[in-house]
């Protein structure tokens, strides 16, 4: 009996959200209440915080990560549009469908090399957004990572030094944080196997607070070599607010290289050993 | 309660749980080293506990006619495993009784990859990330 109460309490809630029709991002009711969106001294929204997105079950839990998606479907939020498949040039997909006949035995990822933009951000382990005047520093716990991001008008260096992260800036277009990446080395995968890139990739961040509780990320991937068009992904961060940043050194006991020459060694074990 | 939800809510849950799936990949494709289509339960003794990254790995003795065979499991990183509620040196320890259900490996015929294991008195714990990425 309780719990069809509060069964019809989430109903009404969310067919009220629903009534309330589109809203930007300052008055759209978070998921926990009406929790105002937190705002820096200068205006802009505060994305502080610890937050984690991608495979939620994996970094929660399976219980709490459906608590969060059943929440979601109760406050009518819209699940993220389904991801595109990678635009890539026909050369560009060939060099995709051998990674992934090879079943991903050559992720840079499980060779413990640090991710690059966006993947860093996908990667199933929480990351903190410290924002300040002038710049933004997100801490990921993967690879005990950071990214120092300027947010005070100034433009990429004219030395870039290609890179596993690249180099970012930002800029703020109204309540969302725009950050530029650009100076990319070609030792990374940007999202899931094959997921290849030149040093040409020039990737657009979009960082938008549309609760108190999420940011949508909005990411657009664009690489002459490889793609036919710009590449858009969309997730959302969800905010941990008991969580903390803890160590994660990858190479630490990584017996993956090991075991992936073992596999190897025996070419019935990869379906296309690709000529290296 | 479900039931009470409107249909597009129910449609962003479904769609959501689908989404979740497409990006599982912890540390490396699961389909480089595992194979989804060889699931495997094995009971035994824990031997020893690897709390290391990128994963951790447990040893385990187990005991049929023929006599003692090791068994080694991978499983989640330490951080996602102290994140579900396990504790180091308390939620599994040498001398523990346990069932291991998980997927084999393509090359080595005694590792597998842990999904859940069953402890003595009954209850269950996630140790590992669900099959079938695919290398996707």
């Amino acid at each position: 009996m309780k719990m069809r109460v509060v069964g019809s309490f989430v109903a009404a809630a969310a067919v009220a959200i629903v009534l309330a029709g589109p809203a930007s991002a300052q008055t759209r009711a978070p998921a926990n209440g009406s929790t105002p969106i937190p705002r820096a001294a200068d205006g802009k929204p505060d994305l502080s915080g610890i937050w984690i997105t991608g495979a939620l079950q994996l970094q929660i839990g399976e219980e709490a990560a459906n608590a969060i998606l059943k929440a979601d479907a109760a406050a009518g939020r819209p699940a993220p549009p389904p991801r595109e498949p990678p635009p890539y040039n026909p050369a560009a997909e060939a060099r995709r469908q051998a990674y992934l006949a090879r079943r991903g035995i050559d992720d840079p990822m499980a060779r413990c090399f640090l991710s690059g933009v966006p993947r860093i951000t996908t990667r199933p382990l929480p990351f903190q957004i410290v924002q300040m005047p002038g710049q933004i520093i997100v801490l990921y716990e993967v690879h005990h990572a950071f990214r120092i991001i300027p947010t005070d008008g100034r433009p990429h260096p004219d030395d870039v030094d290609p890179s596993f992260l690249g180099d970012s800036v930002a800029r703020w277009e109204g309540d969302t944080l725009v950050v530029d990446v650009i100076g990319f080395n070609e030792k990374t995968w940007l999202a899931g196997v094959g997921t290849i890139h030149s040093d040409k990739l020039h990737v657009t961040e979009r960082y938008t607070r549309d609760s108190y509780d999420t940011i949508r990320y909005d990411v657009t991937m664009e690489d002459p070599e490889v793609f036919t068009k710009p590449w858009h992904q969309q997730e959302t961060f969800r905010l941990r607010p008991n969580e903390r940043i803890r160590e994660y050194e990858c190479i630490e006991n990584n017996e993956d290289l090991l075991r992936f020459e073992k596999l190897l060694q025996n070419e019935s074990l990869v379906k296309q050993p690709e000529s290296r | 309660m479900k039931t009470l939800l409107n249909g597009a809510g129910v449609i962003a849950f479904v769609a959501a749980l689908l989404l979740g799936t497409a990006s599982l990949v912890a540390h490396h494709s699961f389909a480089a080293e595992y194979d989804s289509a060889k699931p495997v339960t094995v009971s035994g003794v824990v031997a020893r506990i690897d709390w290391t990254n990128p994963h951790i790995h447990f040893y385990l003795d187990v005991k049929d006619d023929a006599g003692t065979t090791q068994w080694k499991f991978e499983g989640y990183p330490p951080n996602m495993l102290i994140r579900q509620g396990w504790k180091r040196d308390v939620t599994l320890k040498p001398g523990d009784s346990v069932t291991v259900f998980g997927w084999r490996a393509r090359a080595d015929p005694n590792l597998g990859a842990a999904r859940e294991i069953t402890f003595a008195d009954g209850h269950k714990m996630a140790a590992g990330p669900p099959a079938g990425t695919g290398g996707q």
